[in-house]
């Protein structure tokens, strides 16, 4: 695993730079998920303003100040971390199915045999794309987010946008939507490398590719949630 | 688009029809059922119990910045608690446990599928759903509820390891508000989200399995479509209950609360 990572960061900086393989993986990251990601990270901000209204109500009797504490909530938190999810889920499994079926029908060993590296022609694409796309689809989905929570809450709540944008104001700042990025990059950056890491190590038939798929989608969401607690644990320093 | 998407949406209801009938009319192999929520258990648990405790901990660090702005850290374990038990704790370990559970059981079903061992089943004269997907639908089922609310126990556990480390409240101090905040009805309703997403689960991974084609690749793909159908699945049902249970409770109460 840590010869992988090794050589997938050196690869980064070493030609060929595969420039069209970038782009078609940033593709199917990007504009293919996209649809699913908003889809569900919409629903998951409307059932996070609707229970934090409730909340409110239950502690201070009054839940003016729902939209900032919903908005920071979604965020700093939820915004990236179901994203992620959802990409370990879509792209990682995706990744992991594709490189295991190449390694057992030997299109890996064919790779080398045509002294192409298979990291460099395989992971290093995927990466870039992953940390890219990753960034991007976070920041699109945290927009939605906010969107979905401001139609709600005019709708069921009673506040209009403009109520919910001032009470975001107080407690959202541009260094969310910066640690959202980050966050958002790292957790591209794991799904591929943890799904062309079991991809390689697949075995031969069919229950080997469900088991590297399997494997990945595990790791990979484990992964991401040590590494939000650890990323959210660091930036509650710096704000 | 939307025509392949509401044909898998009734292709799983179908299936789903199937094997309820089977349930209601064959005899059910309790001990296949044992075995399979033994096996599902055991082999999920540290996976669920990790998440579970992460997420309660990922969320104590979350409210502690926002509590304090306000100075009412002694509220911290309450609503830290209230909300991974309505909301957060449900969905991230269902999201985590559709990872585990389901691609696992899409991925051996559709090995059997693929090398034809269903069909050898039936050639034996036994029915395979009866034989297979049955035991494995209600062990999923029961196995992921009960994997589900242990991952919620465990995050209450995370919570509170962190209230103590990161905001230096301490455990007792942590847990003085939570009944006042965290009421029967919020435990009712993330136990009920739970039972919802261990259904949704179960039904959509012995689909997916089942309807597995093409060898190896075919395992992948269907394994795939298992993690994504049912993360999107069960963001939807998340909001569904959330949203009945608010109406259901409305019309108890004759206000909102």
């Amino acid at each position: 695993m840590i010869t992988l990572i090794a050589e997938t960061l050196t690869g980064v900086f070493t030609p060929p730079f595969r420039r069209k393989e970038f782009f078609q993986q940033l593709h199917f990251v990007g504009n293919k998920s996209l649809f699913i990601v908003v889809f569900c990270v919409c629903f998951a901000a409307i059932v996070t303003i609707l229970e934090s209204s409730f909340h409110m109500k239950m502690v201070i009797q009054n839940d003016s100040m729902v939209p900032g504490f919903a908005a920071v909530l979604i965020l700093r938190e939820l915004g990236a971390i179901v994203t992620a999810l959802l990409l370990s889920s879509r792209v990682g499994a995706g990744y992991a199915s594709e490189v295991g079926s190449m390694q057992i029908t030997e299109q890996v060993d064919a790779l080398k045999m045509l002294g192409i590296d298979p990291v460099n022609y395989l992971v290093v694409p995927r990466f870039l794309a992953c940390v890219l796309g990753g960034m991007m689809i976070t920041i699109v989905a945290n927009m939605a987010c906010i969107f979905s929570a401001m139609a709600v809450s005019q709708f069921y709540l009673g506040y209009t946008p403009g109520m919910f944008l001032t009470s975001m104001q107080r407690f959202v700042d541009f260094k969310d939507l910066i640690f959202a990025m980050i966050k958002g990059a790292c957790f591209g950056g794991v799904i591929p490398l943890v799904a062309c890491y079991f991809g390689f190590r697949c075995q031969q038939g069919a229950e080997g590719v469900g088991r590297a798929t399997t494997n990945t989608v595990v790791v990979s969401s484990i992964a991401i949630i040590v590494i939000d607690f650890i990323l959210s644990y660091t930036f509650s320093y710096l704000y | 688009m939307i025509t392949s998407l509401l044909d898998q949406v009734g292709s799983t209801l179908l299936f789903l029809q199937k094997i309820l009938r089977t349930m209601m009319f064959k005899k059910l192999k309790v001990h296949e059922i044992f075995e399979q929520i033994w096996k599902v258990t055991v082999d999920s648990f540290p996976t669920t119990a990790m998440a579970g405790f992460f997420v309660g901990a990922i969320m104590t660090v979350q409210f502690a910045m926002q509590v304090k702005e306000f100075g009412a850290l002694g509220y911290l374990g309450a609503l830290a608690t209230s909300a991974t038990f309505r909301e957060v704790g449900p969905l991230l370990i269902a999201f985590m446990l559709s990872g585990k559970v389901g691609a696992f059981t899409s991925a051996e079903l559709g090995t059997m599928k693929v090398t034809e061992q269903i069909d050898a089943v039936r050639c034996l004269g036994a029915d395979p759903i009866q034989e297979i997907i049955v035991p494995r639908f209600v062990g999923i089922i029961v196995s992921s509820f009960f994997l589900l609310a242990a991952g919620l126990m465990m995050s209450v556990f995370g919570g509170m390891l962190l209230g103590e480390l990161f905001a230096g409240v301490n455990y007792e101090e942590y847990l003085r508000h939570v009944p006042l905040i965290v009421s029967p009805v919020s435990i009712l309703s993330g136990l009920v989200k739970c039972g919802t997403f261990a259904v949704v689960l179960a039904t959509i991974c012995t689909y997916q399995g089942y309807s597995t084609t093409g060898g190896a690749k075919g395992v992948g793909r269907a394994v795939v479509a298992t993690a994504v159908t049912t993360m999107i699945c069960i963001v939807v049902m998340d909001w569904m209950t959330s949203f009945i249970g608010d109406i259901i409770l409305t019309m108890v109460r004759g206000f909102r609360p």
